[in-house]
Formats: structure tokens, C-alpha cells, sequence
């Protein structure tokens, strides 16, 4: 089975289920954690610091970052759960293990992982739009697409995740995860600052990194600036998708595999 | 009356983990019908023999079919026919306890109201009915113990792979666990199982296999097991067999002696007999046990090792 096919097994869409049965038991408080977190940031970047700045051609600060956040919670929110929900599920809680007793290929768990987070990224993402479409930060009917990003952010961010939580020995692992590759993409990303003054060498890093073209993505339909550039970030995307797919196979494969 | 078939066939079996050879090359036939159990210590290969069977982990040589399916093929095909005990319960902590076996239950494509109705069923039958709503943590071990024997249950298999059933349940637990056990047994459903509990092994199989360090040293019924390796009884004195009147003063009435610790064993047929005889020498064995020769001493005089720990 290949990793792209398994999204197509019914298998998939149970593990997928299993993890909405679970959600749903305390949906308040995960809605809570995740969108207070993003708020406390927006609000203070935004509207505490942007009120000292003007950012020239793209305006307001918080109009600024308004978009970017919407990136910025699709790569925590799946990159959480990926690494650290789903180590809990494999190693502590034997989710993982009782499938692999039934008649279910180990990619299909990877893969019902992957649209789960692509839900939980959809779901805390669009509350969030919610809130900057109150604050009349949305300016284009673009930004109905937003939902169609999130999930391909979210799925494209937990395939890494996923892969990490597979290779850490222990959970507390995962901070490097999380500290050294994580973090400084988020920094760095045009979630919170435009990357015209960054020194060349880090903005060609940035380029690199699936947020950037995640965030240029977000910006542009939330703002309704249309244009063919956005072509080659949603390419870059989807080929990120097709490339990562694969990285997880062999680990997923040995840990739950036979 | 069932075809006597083998349901699983293994030749030369071996898996290695890098250096460590935990199975090295057993061969073995389970007949449909029959409760087969691996009977040894922790550590012997029993798990890493059970999970090649119903295909978590695969062999590093040998053959071995289930359900006539090369293990190592159709690992898929095989799943979907057997029902698995595994050592851990593998129980969802976030789900309910009926939730748990109607997701397993979706993997088998038994879906909606079918599969609420087989639940409920299963349910019945581990004596868990009302319970469906619990969480983990409001069931106790000998609950769970049972739901996980459900939960194997949920796709009708043709044979039922339990791995130690019952280790760390209270007594009561495993009284009940074994109660079911034997009632599939009896219903003519294939049982294979792992244990270290000769008791275990003497009241649920019909065939036992003695299992150490990776290589079956024995197998047969409990009962030809006893005669062949452990006599019929069992004289356990207290103190060191110098004391003992010499083995040919004896007439022939002890099989085999063994010393092991303070505890001299004397395998013979018949207790009183013997007994008699020694005191005929003057021999007052001073503290002693006569009883009846079990597993647990075919296990001592095949391996040298108690199987206790």
C-alpha cells in the first residue's frame, strides 16, 4: 500500500473517527487551549505593539498578522497533536496497537491521523477567522478558501510531526522538535513581520519552510490581492505533501508494522 | 464432530532480534478444535511465538502457516480470521468501554446497528452488561481482562490467540476468565495460548508445549506429560538426600530423585507405598509433603528451573 492510497481506505476514516469519539468527550476545553493561545498573541502583537508601528505598504500591524495567524495555528495545532497526542496513542494508551491486531495496514493509521489533523486545523482555524472577520480584518470573499488551506496546512504540518513521534524515544523528545525546528519557523515565516528587511540568507530560509507559502497563501485571500505568484506557493504546498508522504512510511511501517 | 485439521503449522520457526535468538527452530501443529498452550517461564519466547502467529512481528526463518496462509503473505487475510489476546489490553483510555469494541468492530466492516447488537451480545457473554458506558479507569483488571477477550471475539474467529490470559489477576478474575475459556473450548472454538501458570495450563488445554529458552522441549497432553517426565507422585522432604536410606535399600520405588535448595523430591508411583517402606528402614521423613505429581514438575525436570519466579 502506498501512503497516498491509504488516505482512500475506509481504515483511514475509522482511526479518523476514533479520534473525533475521543475529542468530543471534552471538545469545550481543546476548543478553549486551542484558540486562547493565538488570541493572547494576536491581541498583543497586534493591537499592544502594532499600536507603536505602521508597516508602510502592508498597513496596519494587525492587519498584518491577522492572516499570518491563521498559518501560525494550522502548524501548532497539527504539529501538537502529531507528535504528542499521537505518541500518547501509540506508546501509552496502545491505540495504535490494538488496530494492528485487526486487519489494518499501519499507513492507514498514519494516514487517519493526518485528516484528523487536517479537521483540527480547519475547525480552530476558521474560529479564528471568525474572530478577525468580526474585528473587520477580512476584506475579499477569497477568503472562503481559508478552510481548503488549513486543511492542507494541517495535513502537510502533521506528516513531520507524526514522522518525529515515531523516531523520540521519549515524549519529552519532542521539545526539540518543537524548540529547534518549530519555533524559529514560526518566527520567521511572515507571521508577524514582513520579511523584506531580513538579512538575505534567512529570508532564502524562510522560503524554504511550507509556512511561508502557507501564510503568503492566507494573506493573499484574506486581503483579495489575487495574483499568479500565489500559483507557485500553493504548487510548493501540495508538492511538500507529495515529498513528506513518504518520509514516515518506513518508520510507521517498522513500529506498527510486521 | 469437527475435521481434525491443523489450523496452525510451524517448521523450524525462528525469529532473532540482532544477536538475541528468542525463538531458535521449533516446529509445531495445532488442530482445529483443541486448546493448545506454551507453557514456560518469562522470557522463554512464548510472546515473540504468539505474535509471529497472528502476524505483529514477522519470523526470521522457518515456515509457519495459520488457516493454511503463510504467515509472512497474508498477514491481512489471517487478521481478519483469528481473534487476538495480547499480552497488553490495548485498551482505548479515551473511549467508553462499548466504543472500544464497536471501533474494533468497524475494522471488521461490521458497522451500524449490526455491530451494536454483536457488541451488546459479546457484552453478555464475558458477563460485562452494564458496563457498556465505563471508562477504563471504573473497570478492574479482571473487567478489562474480559473486555479485551470480547473485543477478539468481535469478528467470529476460527481460532482465539490469547497470550497469558490471566497474569496479574486476583484469583476470583481468573476463576471467572477461565470459566469463559473453557466454555469457547467446549463450543469447539481453537484456542492457543501462553502461560506461566501450570494450573492454567492443566485445566484449560488438551496439549501443552514446554517452552524454554526458545526451543520446545516437551509437548503432549498435561496427564502423559506428568507420567513421562514427573511419575505419578511427588515425596518432598525436607533436608539433603545424604540423609536419605541409599536408592538401592528403596526397591525400585523411587523413579528419579532431585535435590533442589533444602527440598529433596522423590518421584515415585505411589506415596503410601513408599512412605511405608521408609519407615520400614526407620527412616521418619522428619518435615515432608506427599502429593500429587503436576506440571510444575515436568517443568522442574525438563528445564532444571522452577517455573515460578
Amino acid at each position: 500500500m502506498s501512503p497516498v492510497a491509504a488516505f482512500f481506505h475506509r481504515n483511514a476514516w475509522i482511526v479518523f473517527t476514533r479520534n473525533y469519539l475521543a475529542w468530543q468527550k471534552y471538545a469545550f476545553s481543546s476548543i478553549a487551549i486551542n484558540i486562547v493561545e493565538p488570541l493572547a498573541y494576536f491581541l498583543a502583537l497586534g493591537f499592544g505593539l502594532g499600536s507603536y508601528l505602521q508597516l508602510g505598504a502592508y498597513g496596519s500591524l494587525v492587519q498584518f498578522i491577522a492572516p499570518g495567524m491563521l498559518g501560525f495555528m494550522a502548524v501548532n495545532t497539527a504539529t501538537f497533536d502529531a507528535s504528542w497526542g499521537c505518541f500518547e496513542r501509540r506508546v501509552f494508551n496502545g491505540v495504535y496497537e490494538s488496530m494492528v491486531t485487526a486487519p489494518v495496514d499501519p499507513l492507514e493509521i498514519a494516514a487517519g491521523e493526518y485528516l484528523w489533523q487536517a479537521f483540527r486545523a480547519v475547525l480552530y482555524g476558521c474560529l479564528f477567522l471568525g474572530v478577525i472577520t468580526a474585528l473587520g480584518l477580512v476584506h475579499s470573499w477569497w477568503a472562503l478558501l481559508c478552510p481548503l488551506v488549513l486543511a492542507i496546512s494541517g495535513l502537510l504540518f502533521s506528516i513531520p510531526a507524526l514522522f518525529i513521534s515515531m523516531i523520540v524515544k521519549t515524549q519529552e523528545h519532542l521539545f526539540y522538535y518543537f524548540s529547534f525546528v518549530v519555533t524559529p519557523m514560526s518566527m520567521i515565516s511572515g507571521v508577524f513581520f514582513p520579511l523584506d528587511k531580513l538579512p538575505h540568507w534567512l529570508a532564502t530560509i524562510a522560503w524554504w519552510t511550507p509556512l511561508y507559502h502557507a501564510v503568503n497563501i492566507f494573506r493573499s485571500l484574506v486581503l483579495g490581492r489575487i495574483s499568479s505568484a500565489m500559483a507557485v506557493d500553493v504548487v510548493w504546498l501540495m508538492a511538500a505533501i507529495a515529498v513528506l508522504a513518504y518520509l514516515p512510511s518506513h518508520i510507521v511501517r517498522k513500529r506498527l508494522g510486521n | 464432530m469437527r475435521a481434525l485439521s491443523n489450523v496452525v503449522v510451524a517448521e523450524n520457526l525462528t525469529k532473532r532480534y540482532g544477536q538475541l535468538e528468542a525463538v531458535r527452530g521449533i516446529s509445531f501443529a495445532i488442530k482445529a478444535g483443541e486448546c493448545f498452550g506454551f507453557l514456560g517461564v518469562n522470557g522463554a519466547g512464548k510472546t515473540t511465538t504468539m505474535k509471529m502467529i497472528y502476524c505483529r512481528i514477522a519470523r526470521t526463518s522457518g515456515t509457519l502457516d495459520v488457516l493454511g496462509l503463510d504467515a509472512a503473505k497474508h498477514a491481512q487475510a489471517i487478521k481478519r480470521r483469528i481473534g487476538v489476546v495480547a499480552q497488553e489490553n490495548a485498551l482505548d483510555p479515551e473511549l467508553t468501554a462499548f466504543e472500544n469494541l464497536l471501533l474494533y468492530a468497524s475494522f471488521f466492516g461490521i458497522r451500524g446497528t449490526a455491530a451494536r447488537e454483536k457488541v451488546s451480545e459479546l457484552f453478555e457473554l464475558v458477563s460485562l452488561t452494564g458496563k457498556e458506558r465505563a471508562r477504563l479507569t471504573e473497570l478492574s483488571g479482571g473487567m478489562k481482562r474480559r473486555l479485551v477477550i470480547a473485543r477478539a471475539l468481535v469478528n467470529d474467529p476460527e481460532m482465539l490467540v490469547l497470550d497469558e490470559p490471566t497474569t496479574g489477576l486476583d484469583p476470583q478474575a481468573r476463576l471467572l476468565v477461565w470459566e469463559k475459556l473453557t466454555r469457547f473450548r467446549d463450543s469447539g472454538l481453537t484456542l492457543l495460548l501462553t502461560t506461566h501458570y501450570m494450573e492454567e495450563a492443566e485445566r484449560l488445554c488438551n496439549r501443552i508445549a514446554i517452552i524454554d529458552e526458545g526451543k520446545i522441549l516437551a509437548e503432549g497432553s498435561p496427564q502423559e506429560l506428568i507420567r513421562r517426565f514427573a511419575a505419578n507422585d511427588v515425596l518432598e522432604i525436607i533436608g539433603s538426600a545424604s540423609e536419605l536410606p541409599p536408592p538401592d535399600r528403596l526397591d525400585g520405588l523411587v523413579a528419579r530423585r532431585e535435590q533442589h535448595g533444602d527440598v529433596v523430591y522423590l518421584y515415585n508411583a505411589d506415596n503410601r507405598m513408599l512412605l511405608h517402606r521408609l519407615t520400614e528402614l526407620g527412616y521418619d521423613p522428619p518435615r515432608h509433603v506427599a502429593r500429587r505429581a503436576t506440571l510444575e514438575d515436568v517443568f522442574l525436570n525438563i528445564t532444571g528451573r522452577e517455573l515460578v519466579e
